[in-house]
């Protein structure tokens, strides 16, 4: 009897053994890339498409093609819920086999911005996180592709002057923006744009809390009466911004929110009403692109999406998502193609990375012509400052409303380079790259 | 059996006021702090330090602060998360201003200026009490958090309005910032917290925990007796205050390493409310008890099923994990409201007449 409950014992610490040593096994042969999403939480609506996107990407290149040169990419998803606790949480389970931090959070990029010096984990933040991050000698670890919120802001600006910012001399550009982090990113660009071409600039703040309520900013819109109203709005304050304007009946074509603003579901909820808003965007949505075609086929018909339904592919949102990992995976590759090795590690993807070259034929090869604009990134430039457009939603759907927006290098360069100094010094002793020559 | 406290004869007042009457109760605790102050540095990984053994620590310091103005003294705050907060940022101001200055000792000077605060909004608890009083705290909560955002000087004017912990040497050691190593982490926090815990137990125990209770239990006969309300209920919110501050100070310096102002919102405040709630309040053991069971069992959680090879969706995890979090919680409040710390208590209890129970 004793014999027989020591064999049992045995059998089960066997079995044990066995299923926490495979995965550790089959680990090997495929490059681990986390993303740190939010399915659940305040900004779940938002982030799910974008995580989709994202999903689909990789899932369709492990289908079609296995992978990225015949190395699977393991692609796993940790949920933070959009809570910054989460995400370190997050970050310290994943660090040790990752080759990429996609935090997703400006709260979560702040945190592991610091670390990554130690941790030598590249952190890629596409289109969001610090504008200065751009400063590839100083944020080595850190990028946002293809384009930051500054170049954002001075596009949305060039927009508005049609090109020439003097025009704007005398008139008044509110910044309808969240209070936190991500809301105030832009402010320092207005604030030197403003200075210089003599318009009024008016940053009008809105709380965490106040994001479902905004009447008492677009009472003071009503009376201060912008010439144009630009949003910096997550989640909840999106839609309630696009409501308030319409409540307050502000003329939708003088109103425009920067790329996370553009999300369809909130636009969706006001339709008709809602038209003649704009959002700028670095992607636009390419509903018959062959890539588009590619993810249908091998992911959202083979059942393996988590989609809704497949309608939701021709968002904005899931399309950017798609885009998002697109940059990953190009970074992976020139990795790949650099050092000559299949399964990349974390140093070797921060040089991918540094070295994107997307081109027009290279977009072309992909399959999303017209979705992105081309750009290339260096050790100095982490950002790559590509182009973007206007969409404009059309009373069911964001098309696109402008020809491709570039934003006033001259100026972003050297803010970037004074607030990254400043970045720095504050946070000394802060390594910088002295190798990059450029 | 192991608990057995027959043959351990008092002989002496002294010794029958002893911190442990019993000797199991010390030999407990001495394994535990050997614990915690041998095993588990030499075992833990970096993600057990970051996410389990640090984070417990400072919860737990923060919902012993909270435990003494409402387990103890009876005044029940909703605002502790804003005064965690004024920790934070007014340990950043002081190393900011002095760069050369002990980081222990700053966090000790930033308690004080939550004790300041905390005393400031403790005036009005001699006329409100009970909800009206939370609601007074609730005021702070939202005031203070609005300073965090609007009052630029207080995080020296940076363009995102948050605040981040620069690199802190100590005797040649790095403390904190990126640099700083998770194990000198654990142990600075650590030490913190003993000492602090000493403190709480020998107040609580003594003079002015007593008059505490007395406050709480009935106040009019408290004051009957002759206790100054005014400084009992002062005292209290000042004490407790001063160790919410401290744990700001931690949570910020010595764990998070960045804080924007949302952070120390109300649900910041909840939670810790919670931890205090469900480990028991008017305890100084529960905070831990409460502390582990809602931070660490969340993290525990969600290792689970990859350590046994399974693989679960991220998103679904988490929501079964708040699901189970959630039936514990009220499990634990249906079985005794009196929290965790009772149920230990309860068990202790039974073990001592095992195996005769009457």
């Amino acid at each position: 009897m004793k014999y027989r409950v020591k064999t049992a014992l045995l059998g089960a610490a066997l079995g044990l053994g066995t299923l926490l040593t495979v995965p550790l096994a089959s680990a090997q042969e495929s490059i681990y890339a986390p993303n740190l999403s939010y399915r659940t939480g305040p900004f779940a609506a938002t982030g799910i498409p974008l995580m989709n996107g994202q999903r689909d990407y990789i899932m369709m290149l492990n289908e079609r093609d296995g992978g990225v040169n015949g190395v699977k990419i393991d692609f796993d998803e940790c949920e933070t819920g959009y809570s910054t606790e989460k995400g370190v949480e997050c970050y310290e389970k994943t660090k040790s086999k990752a080759v990429v931090t996609q935090p997703w959070s400006t709260g979560i990029t702040l945190q592991v911005l610091p670390k990554t010096n130690v941790d030598k984990i590249p952190i890629l933040a596409p289109g969001y996180g610090f504008s200065p991050m751009s400063d590839g000698k100083v944020f080595q670890w850190a990028f946002n592709p293809p384009a930051s919120y500054w170049d954002g802001a001075s596009m949305m600006l060039n927009y508005i002057s049609e090109g020439d910012l003097d025009s704007l001399k005398g008139k008044k550009v509110a910044l309808l923006h969240l209070d936190h982090p991500f809301g105030k990113e832009p402010i320092p660009l207005f604030e030197t744009l403003a200075e210089k071409h003599g318009f009024e600039f008016l940053p009008i703040p809105v709380g965490l809390k106040e994001m479902q309520n905004q009447s008492s900013q677009w009472l003071q819109v009503r009376r201060e009466k912008p010439d144009f109203v630009l949003m910096w709005g997550w989640g909840a304050m999106n839609a309630g911004a696009i409501t308030e304007a319409i409540k307050t009946r502000y003329p939708m074509d003088q109103f425009i929110g920067i790329w996370w603003s553009g999300h369809d579901g909130d636009l969706q909820a006001v339709g008709e009403k809602g038209k003649g808003y704009k959002s700028i965007s670095w992607s636009v949505p390419m509903n018959d692109a062959p890539v588009m075609a590619d993810v249908k086929k091998y992911v959202v018909d083979a059942g393996n999406s988590l989609l809704d339904k497949p309608e939701d592919m021709d968002t904005v949102f899931y399309q950017r998502g798609l885009l998002i990992s697109m940059i990953l995976v190009e970074g992976i590759r020139a990795a790949q193609n650099e050092f000559d090795t299949k399964v990349v590690t974390a140093e070797q993807l921060r040089w991918g990375l540094e070295n994107l070259k997307i081109d027009d034929a290279r977009i072309a090869e992909l399959g999303m012509t017209g979705m992105v604009a081309p750009f290339s990134t260096s050790c100095a430039d982490h950002t790559g400052h590509s182009g973007a457009w206007m969409l404009e939603w059309d009373g069911t759907k964001f098309v696109p409303a402008s020809d491709m927006l570039t934003a006033d290098q001259s100026v972003i360069k050297p803010l970037e380079a004074a607030k990254a100094a400043e970045y720095a010094t504050a946070n000394a002793p802060w390594p910088v790259n002295e190798d990059c020559k450029m | 059996m192991l608990y057995r406290i027959t043959g351990q004869f008092k002989t002496n007042y002294r010794s029958d006021y002893a911190l442990f009457p019993v000797r199991q109760d010390m030999f407990l605790l001495a394994v535990i702090l050997f614990f915690a102050w041998v095993v588990f540095p030499l075992m833990a990984s970096e993600f057990a330090f970051q996410t389990l053994l640090i984070p417990v620590l400072i919860y737990a310091l923060a919902a012993l602060g909270l435990n003494i103005l409402t387990g103890y003294a009876g005044q029940l705050s909703l605002g502790t998360g804003a005064f965690m907060g004024v920790g934070a940022y007014a340990c950043y101001k002081l190393v900011t201003i002095f760069p050369d200055l002990n980081l222990m000792l700053a966090i000790g000077f930033s308690g004080l200026f939550s004790a300041a605060i905390g005393l400031a909004f403790g005036l009005p608890s001699l006329r409100i009490k009970g909800f009206y009083l939370a609601i007074a705290t609730l005021a702070a909560q939202f005031f203070l958090v609005w300073l965090f955002e609007k009052w630029s000087w207080l995080y020296n004017y940076n363009a995102s309005g948050a605040i981040q912990v620069p690199t802190i040497d100590m005797f040649g050691i790095t403390v904190s910032g990126p640099t700083a190593s998770s194990m000198v982490q654990y142990y600075f926090v650590l030490f913190i917290v003993s000492v602090i815990t000493i403190l709480a137990i020998n107040i609580t125990r003594g003079r002015i925990g007593r008059m505490w209770k007395a406050v709480r239990d009935m106040d009019i006969a408290a004051e009957l007796v002759g206790i100054n309300l005014l400084r009992a209920k002062l005292i209290a919110f000042g004490v407790s205050s001063y160790i919410v501050g401290v744990s700001g100070a931690l949570f910020v310096f010595l764990w998070r390493g960045a804080a924007e102002p949302n952070l120390f919102d109300i649900p910041l405040s909840f939670r810790i409310l919670f931890i205090a709630i469900i480990g028991g309040l008017g305890s100084i053991l529960g905070n831990f008890l409460g502390a582990i069971l809602i931070i660490a069992l969340p993290v525990i959680l969600n290792i689970i099923p990859e350590a046994f090879g399974v693989e679960v969706d991220s998103s679904l995890l988490e929501h079964i994990n708040i699901m189970i979090i959630g039936a514990l919680i009220i499990a634990v409040l249906i079985i005794e409201p009196h929290g965790l710390a009772r149920i230990w208590a309860v068990i202790r209890e039974k073990l001592i007449i095992w195996p005769f129970p009457h």
